[in-house]
């Protein structure tokens, strides 16, 4: 897809701080909106054994994907779902060009998913000649902006009432102090019309239930449903890894999921699709597609510590909690999956060259690990991918050479005590401000005034 | 359908992804299915409801209006009320309602209806959720303004995973849970309803004490 560049994080980073301070803003507050209301919605429930369930199907599920997933795609064969496998982002896309010939697709609705941002769909679709509609509210508003998502589950937050104002008075003719219910009411009646006009409805799939061939949606608009229920085919791309064992387990998922996503019992509209219309009903689609998707799983799947990343239900609650993603928002990550997740998956994903820095993006602090509803040791990845980085020599010279140098320091206690020695006895101050990536730190800071013996010393001498 | 046969092309897509899958997965030990999900509570949290209080409960929390009618015919005139104080003119209707329930109104396709009655399949007390099913008709249950959805009381299970096993022997292509208006706070981070589906929903929950 176009928007892939996580190694200009550090810049993007930079530039989304100085240039764009309104984000953080407020980035900030939709993230501790979010935080607040998952606190209140775990308050009632045994949150730890909910975790735990949900770790354990996921990761039982991994262990056994082949089974799960040849179990799913006879039963969607069996409901009438013509299913597709896709190894790469091009052959998830091939699918749609016979689709859209066959039926003449001018215009295709789509409910929001992450995967068809990862994949490129839109662009894809507009190749086509095809007009790609969002329909949830926050993917139409980076639609008409022309954006990508900056969050897994919000993706306009970064985006202010002022800026959303000016924006629907630009291309909906709204007034420019309108309400947000006004506006709403001006999107809604532009996207009825498309709802009702489109040939062609596009969605991911938040769970794939093995034991019925069933896809479930999550969502609160309604547009989901419009996407997958009005056109007369619906296409729906989904991860491998969002097979689960049945469709009881998805009663529990869509639980833990709402709840950890946006402080919800449950989404306000679900939707369970077995397949094409049947004979006894009266409206729905006529030809559904489910194509299952790989790019990049299989690889991270193969990986020893970051496979457990892929029991994630892309509920954001780690964007949510992370100080580092507060700061800017998902843009500056340069890939769809943005925030702690994406830092983990990005490498397993593109490729840890590529991913590079995004697994320094963290100041490990752990809030992730403690929200996550299926514990995904998010730290331990983060530093399993910086190690391998170091292994594979993708860090910077700087850090290369002053990690080395303490290595060879570290190894030799009579040198170890000289440098010692010598820091304690430099002053900070001057020195400081001359170091570098340092220097602009230590400028504002002062330092607590070192011990005149150091730690050795004090023990030799019997510490008191 | 005239669907071009690619099955060959797929299913060896498909062996590569399981091969690599399998070898991925070789020599890690197994992790059982943890079992049943049981909705567990906190354990200071207050103790299980019956069914139908426990859905109103949800379900108002998130906006719906639950009405309690003790049979067919209250239902009837509740909505023959419903009808004239929303001065709704037109009606679409899901096909498992019962005739004797709807207002003399013009019958129309949802997308130009002033409201839309639909019969639900069953109701979750524990997510507070109307399970809708595609046989009652989809269009209904989406494009009014409006939706009134008529349950029996009988009807509502106590969790979800209750519910869904009780569903899996007979699913239609869709099922939907509605559990409350449509909203959406994507503009500003201000909650607005009715975005696209319903704006208002009404769960007439038959067989429960009157109001």
């Amino acid at each position: 897809m176009s928007h892939v560049n996580p190694g200009a994080y550090r810049e993007a980073a930079a530039r989304s701080l100085r240039d764009t301070p309104e984000v953080r803003g407020s980035v900030g507050s939709a993230t501790r909106t979010f935080e607040a209301s998952r606190t209140r919605a775990f308050a009632p429930i045994d949150g730890d054994r909910w975790r735990d369930w949900a770790r354990d199907v996921k990761t039982h599920t991994l262990l056994n994907l082949d089974q799960y997933l040849e179990q799913a795609v006879e039963r969607l064969e069996a409901n009438g779902v013509h299913v597709h496998w896709a190894e790469k982002d091009v052959d998830a896309l091939r699918v749609l060009d016979d689709i859209v010939e066959r039926h003449g697709v001018r215009t295709a609705v789509k409910a929001k998913s992450m995967l068809s941002e990862e994949l490129g769909v839109n662009e894809h679709l507009e190749r086509l000649g095809v007009e790609p509609v969002e329909t949830d509210l926050g993917e139409y508003i980076i639609q008409l902006l022309g954006e990508p998502p900056s969050h897994i589950v919000g993706p306009a937050i970064h985006k202010s009432l002022d800026e959303c104002r000016a924006l629907f008075h630009d291309h909906l003719g709204t007034p420019l102090d309108g309400t947000p219910e006004r506006l709403a009411a001006a999107a809604r009646e532009a996207l009825r019309a498309r709802f009702l006009g489109a040939e062609l409805g596009i969605s991911g799939g938040n769970f794939l239930a093995a034991d019925t061939g069933t896809v479930a949606l999550i969502e609160n608009e309604g547009n989901i449903r419009l996407s997958t229920s009005i056109p007369n085919v619906h296409v729906a791309f989904v991860g491998i890894e969002k097979v689960v064992p049945t469709l009881e387990d998805v009663a529990g998922f869509l639980q833990i999921t709402a709840r950890s996503a946006t402080g919800q019992p449950i989404g306000l509209f679900v939707s369970l699709i077995q397949g094409p219309r049947k004979a006894d009903e009266v409206d729905g689609p006529e030809e559904v597609h489910v194509v299952l998707v790989d790019n990049g799983r299989t690889n991270a799947l193969a990986d020893e510590a970051a496979w457990e990343a892929l029991r994630c239900v892309r509920c954001g609650a780690c964007l949510n909690s992370c100080p580092v993603y507060r700061q800017t928002g998902g843009h500056a990550y340069g890939w769809t999956y943005s925030g702690p997740i994406g830092a983990i998956l990005a490498p397993a994903m593109l490729g840890l060259e590529r991913a590079m820095p995004l697994p320094h993006a963290s100041s490990l602090c752990g809030a992730c690990v403690d929200v996550c509803p299926v514990r995904i040791p998010i730290p331990d990845i983060l530093l399993h991918w910086r190690e391998r980085a170091v292994e594979a020599g993708l860090t910077p010279l700087g850090e290369r050479a002053g990690s080395g140098m303490y290595a060879s320091l570290a190894a030799r206690p009579r040198a170890f005590e000289g440098a010692g020695a010598m820091l304690r006895h430099t002053p900070w101050r001057q020195t400081g401000r001359t170091l570098p990536v340092l220097g602009s730190w230590a400028q504002e800071r002062d330092m607590p005034r070192p011990s005149a013996k150091s730690f050795r010393q004090l023990w030799k001498e019997g510490i008191e | 359908m005239s669907h071009p046969d690619r099955s060959g092309e797929k299913s060896e897509a498909g062996a590569r992804i399981l091969e690599r899958i399998r070898s991925a997965n070789v020599g890690r030990d197994a992790v059982p299915h943890p079992g049943d999900f049981g909705g567990w509570r906190a354990p200071d949290s207050p103790a299980d409801v019956d069914p139908l209080t426990g859905f109103t409960t949800m379900f108002e929390a998130t906006g719906g209006e639950v009405i309690n009618a003790p049979d067919l015919a209250s239902a009837g005139s509740w909505l023959e009320a419903f009808v004239e104080a929303c001065k709704a003119e037109s009606i679409a209707v899901g096909r498992g309602v019962p005739d004797e329930v709807v207002p003399t109104l013009e019958r129309v396709d949802a997308s130009g209806a002033d409201l839309a009655v639909s019969s639900a399949r069953a109701g979750i007390a524990e997510t507070g959720s109307l399970v809708l099913d595609a046989r009652d008709g989809r269009r209904t249950q989406l494009l009014a303004a409006t939706h009134v959805v008529l349950l029996q009381v009988e009807d509502i299970h106590g969790s979800a995973r209750e519910a869904f096993r009780d569903l899996s022997s007979d699913l239609p292509a869709a099922i939907g849970l509605h559990s409350g208006p449509s909203k959406s706070a994507d503009i500003g981070q201000i909650m607005v309803k009715g975005v696209h589906g319903p704006g208002r929903l009404v769960a007439v929950v038959i067989g429960s004490a009157s109001t």
